[in-house]
Parts: C-alpha cells; sequence; structure tokens
C-alpha cells in the first residue's frame, strides 16, 4: 500500500518534470520559430490578420534578398572578421597575462589582479562618450582599428581573470619539474602550461567570440561607414527603415544566429565550463 | 636578489600590454567622461566649466528619478522571473530524464543569441497588427492591444524578453552547482527517511545559494548597463516609461548629443557599478575563489 503511494507520487513528479520542461522548450523556442516560418512566407502571407502559422509554400525569397541583394554580406565579412581578430588577440594578451598573475613573483600582484577585475566590470555604455571623443581626436574614428582595440581591450580583463583561474587550478608539479630541469619561467609557459591549457584557452575563446558577434553598442557607435557595418547594426537599420520588411529582416536574423547556435552545439562543454569559470556577460 | 630578476622582463612583456590597454582604452576614458562631465558642451565641443550642474539636473529632476525608478524596476522584476525559472528548469533539467541533452540545448539557446536578435523576434512575435499573440489576445478577450502603446505593457514587455534571453544563465549556474554537491548528502537524508519536499529545502537550496547569489549580483549589473535590449525593442519609449538610466545615457550622447549630460549619466553608472562590483568580490571572497 506505501509502496502503491510513492510510485504513484514519483509518477506525478516525473510527469510534471516533462511539462514544465516542455512548456519552457515551447516559450524559448517559440520566437525563434515564428521568425524561421516569417522567413519563408511569401509576402502576401506575412502582413496579414489573422497571422498563418506555417508558411504555403515555404520559399526562400527573403534569404536570396538578403544574401544576394544587399550588403548583409559586407556586414557577415565584417563581424566574422572582427570577431576572429578580437577573439585571437585577447587570448594572446590574456594568456600571458593570466599566467604571469598565476606563477610569476610579482610585486602588488594582488593590487593588479584588483584593478583588472574592475576595468573588466567597467560597462561599455559608460566608456563610450569619451571613446567616441578620443577617437575623433586621433582621427581614429570610422577606423576597423578602434573597434579592434576597443573589443580588445574590452574582453582582454575577463579572460585575464577567467585564465588566471585555469593557470591556478593546473598541477604545478610539471611545471617545478620542468623548472628544475632547466626551463626558465617563459619557456615553462610556452613549452608546458600553454599546451595543457588548451581547454580553458578554447572556452574563454568562444565566450568573447560569442560576446563580440552580439555586440551592438560598439558597433553602432564607432562606425558610420557602409562598409565597416556589422551585422548587429544591419539588423538594427532594418527596423529605422520607413515599413519594415518583416519577411527580410526575420532571414537576416536567422542567417545571424546560425553561426552561434552551431558554434554553441558543437562546444556546448567547453562553452559551459567557461561560463562557470567565472565568466560574466557585458 | 637574482631570483627576483628572473621574473621582472618576463613580468613586464606578459603583463604590460595588457595593463597598458586597459589604462588607455578604460582608465583614461573615465576620467574622461568624468571630466566631460563638469562642462557644458555644443555636441563635440567641450565649452566652460560648469562643475557639478549635470549632475544636480539630473537628480533634481522628475525624469531623472524616473529613469533611476526605471532601471530598479527592470533589474528587480527581470530577477523575480529569471531567479526562480531559471533555478525550476535548472533543477528539472538535473533530474535523470530522457533526451536530457536535448533539452538542456534548446532552453540554453537563447543566452547565445545577441540583445539585437531577441528584441526582434519578441518586437515581431507581439506586433499589434500581424503577431500571433495580439491574435490570441484578441479571440479569448474579444478586446485588441498593442505591446508598444501603454507604458506598463512596454515595462512588462523589455522585463519579458530580457527574462527569456537571460534565464539561461541561471540555469547553467544551477546545472554547475548541483554537480558539486555530493551525492552521499542524498542518500543519507533518504536513509533518515527525510521526504522529497525536505531534501529540497534544507539540503539542494541551501547548497545553491552561494552560487546563486554570486550570479544574482553579476546579472543585477548586467540588467543594470543594458542598452541595446531596451533601444532596440522600444527606444525608451512610450513616454520613457522603458528608459532605464542606462538608455537615457546612451541617448543623451548618440541620440541627442548632449556629451557633457551624457557623460554625467555614464559616471553615474559607472559609480553604481563600482559599488556592486563591490559585493560582486565580497561574494566571490565568501566563496574562497
Amino acid at each position: 500500500m506505501r509502496k502503491n503511494r510513492s510510485l504513484d507520487r514519483s509518477c506525478a513528479v516525473e510527469a510534471s518534470t516533462y511539462t514544465i520542461l516542455i512548456i519552457a522548450v515551447v516559450f524559448t523556442s517559440f520566437p525563434i520559430l515564428w521568425g524561421l516560418a516569417t522567413s519563408l512566407k511569401p509576402l502576401d502571407q506575412i502582413n496579414v490578420f489573422p497571422p498563418t502559422i506555417f508558411p504555403k509554400p515555404a520559399l526562400f525569397d527573403s534569404y536570396i534578398k538578403v544574401l544576394f541583394r544587399s550588403n548583409f554580406r559586407v556586414y557577415l565579412f565584417n563581424s566574422i572578421f572582427m570577431t576572429a581578430f578580437t577573439v585571437l588577440a585577447s587570448t594572446v594578451l590574456a594568456s600571458h597575462a593570466g599566467y604571469a598573475l598565476a606563477r610569476f613573483k610579482i610585486p602588488h600582484r594582488k593590487n593588479i589582479m584588483f584593478v583588472l577585475l574592475m576595468m573588466g566590470m567597467v560597462p561599455i555604455v559608460a566608456l563610450l562618450i569619451p571613446l567616441y571623443l578620443l577617437s575623433v581626436q586621433t582621427g581614429l574614428y570610422n577606423t576597423r582599428l578602434v573597434i579592434l582595440l576597443i573589443y580588445v581591450s574590452w574582453r582582454t580583463p575577463i579572460m585575464t581573470w577567467i585564465l588566471y583561474g585555469f593557470f591556478t587550478q593546473a598541477p604545478i608539479e610539471i611545471e617545478e619539474a620542468a623548472r628544475i630541469d632547466g626551463c626558465t619561467p617563459v619557456a615553462t609557459f610556452y613549452k608546458i602550461m600553454l599546451p595543457i591549457s588548451q581547454p580553458g584557452l578554447v572556452s574563454s575563446a568562444l565566450l568573447s567570440a560569442v560576446f563580440v558577434w552580439n555586440d551592438f553598442l560598439i558597433a553602432f557607435t564607432f562606425t558610420t561607414k557602409e562598409e565597416l557595418r556589422m551585422v548587429s547594426v544591419g539588423l538594427y537599420n532594418y527596423i529605422t527603415q520607413y515599413g519594415i520588411i518583416w519577411g527580410e529582416l526575420m532571414a537576416a536574423a536567422i542567417v545571424s544566429i546560425i553561426p552561434v547556435i552551431v558554434l554553441f552545439i558543437f562546444t556546448q562543454r567547453k562553452f559551459v565550463s567557461g561560463l562557470a569559470a567565472g565568466a560574466v556577460k557585458g | 636578489m637574482k631570483k627576483n630578476n628572473e621574473f621582472l622582463m618576463p613580468s613586464v612583456l606578459f603583463l604590460g600590454p595588457t595593463l597598458l590597454l586597459v589604462t588607455l582604452f578604460i582608465l583614461i576614458p573615465i576620467v574622461i567622461a568624468f571630466r566631460t562631465s563638469l562642462h557644458s558642451t555644443t555636441y563635440a565641443n567641450i565649452d566652460a566649466f560648469i562643475g557639478f550642474d549635470h549632475y544636480k539636473s539630473i537628480l533634481g529632476s522628475a525624469d531623472g528619478w524616473m529613469n533611476i525608478f526605471n532601471s530598479i524596476t527592470y533589474v528587480l522584476f527581470s530577477l523575480m522571473i529569471v531567479v526562480p525559472l531559471g533555478i525550476l528548469v535548472g533543477i528539472l533539467l538535473n533530474r535523470k530524464i530522457m533526451a536530457r541533452t536535448l533539452f538542456r540545448t534548446i532552453l540554453i539557446i537563447p543566452w547565445v543569441l545577441s540583445q539585437t536578435v531577441t528584441a526582434l523576434l519578441w518586437k515581431w512575435v507581439l506586433n499589434s497588427s500581424f503577431g500571433p499573440i495580439a491574435l490570441w489576445w484578441q479571440q479569448l478577450t474579444g478586446s485588441t492591444i498593442d505591446f508598444f502603446n501603454s507604458e506598463i505593457a512596454a515595462r512588462a514587455t523589455v522585463i519579458f524578453a530580457n527574462a527569456w534571453n537571460t534565464y539561461p544563465i541561471i540555469v547553467i549556474i544551477t546545472l554547475a552547482a548541483l554537480q558539486i554537491i555530493p551525492e552521499e548528502l542524498y542518500e543519507a537524508a533518504k536513509v533518515d527517511g527525510a521526504s522529497r519536499r525536505r531534501t529540497f529545502w534544507h539540503i539542494t537550496l541551501p547548497l545553491l545559494i552561494p552560487a546563486i547569489s554570486t550570479i544574482v549580483i553579476m546579472q543585477s549589473i548586467e540588467y543594470f548597463n543594458m542598452v541595446t535590449l531596451i533601444y532596440v525593442l522600444t527606444a525608451g519609449g512610450p513616454f520613457d516609461a522603458t528608459t532605464t538610466l542606462s538608455v537615457r545615457a546612451f541617448r543623451t550622447g548618440f541620440d541627442f548629443w548632449h556629451i557633457g549630460l551624457g557623460s554625467a549619466f555614464s559616471f553615474i553608472i559607472f559609480m553604481v557599478n563600482i559599488v556592486f562590483s563591490g559585493f560582486y568580490i565580497k561574494a566571490l571572497k565568501g566563496k574562497n575563489v
């Protein structure tokens, strides 16, 4: 009798678990699927009320327009270029800085770390006006260089912190053995530490890649030239036009999210471990 | 003595570039923001020194306090949705269920989408003329609805879209924290005859709280600083109902070109961040990380 009751209860728990998770899945995927459906609809099925759910027939017209008859390809190239370069540069900088803080004997080490953490927490929105003034004064406004420098300065402190965490957790015995064998601290870093820290490097790099790919504020503030425009600003421009063409806008949005979603699905574990290692969104 | 020198050059080379970059692009700009905030400006030209007049005009006006109120409600209501929802989904995903990886993957996806895309997707779903939600609302109540026209609806909309975009981070942190709770604790509770509910309230939740509290502070800062989502979704409207301090800072600077006043907003935001960062570091130290 008692056993039956507890069996009933665990069945109820099981059922409600799936129910709640399925509701969460619907809530999570609905806006994306709705956007996807819109992007595949012919024009006369988009601006109608009541709206239809499925495109009949599904057409790729909007995608063809976005990819071949607009500048969206230029935006995609710019975003890929900026993301790749920023991730590369800040990984190089942050891994060196993180290792120095983790293993070198440095005066004021604690203070330097504190300053870096604080700088990593300064929000971009508080820096836009002064950076704008500086970039105009130095003639760097509307160049790729200034955007790259700002992206790298924005990501490096946080990545330094994450990588510092990975380095301090690595077993010190290997490094000590290397030192006894006559390796200098610098050689130990390149020959021993960098190769074994690959998982940490990859996960912090992935995280930064998503932030740069998704950034709007910096891309919006420091470029006005069409040939430098990035994806997020390109998307925003669709809604400031007179009369939004929702089909094309949704197609462009879907194109822009495919790279991050694919990247996320294939690297989930690394991604999540990077996040759990103290990563912040900002 | 010699041992110390061994580290000197490498330290400078390893740390120097990062510190230089941070100084040039974060530290100096903050100083410039403060200096600019003490001057009157026309477009990008800095004019006369006016002391703290910009700050007085922000804190002495109903508009300024409205922005502060909007920031606080935006942060608090977002947290009120995101935290319980994230913990619930995290705990459910941690159970032995079918298709766990599939569930987890789908549920975390909103987090990798940008604020721009989040805003655009919801703007379209909630569209009052052609959107599905407007249709269902009409079928249910017989009246029409515009989510971007009334102040309350617009506030709810930005909070809701934000919750959609960011609740996965709480899921991720909850999942990570649950992995660390030793299985023996649950076994001991079982042996002692503790019910599911008691196990949750007395073991799971207390052990989750340290991890959750750190991320709650982090998310508060993040929500407070958020511009893009609100800017793209409502542009701060209607009637400034969704204009938080951060949105106001951005729009004052780059929509209205009041660089001085915008800098004052920026500096206030910076100071709030410093205070919150203090809490964050304290929470981190509490965890001995």
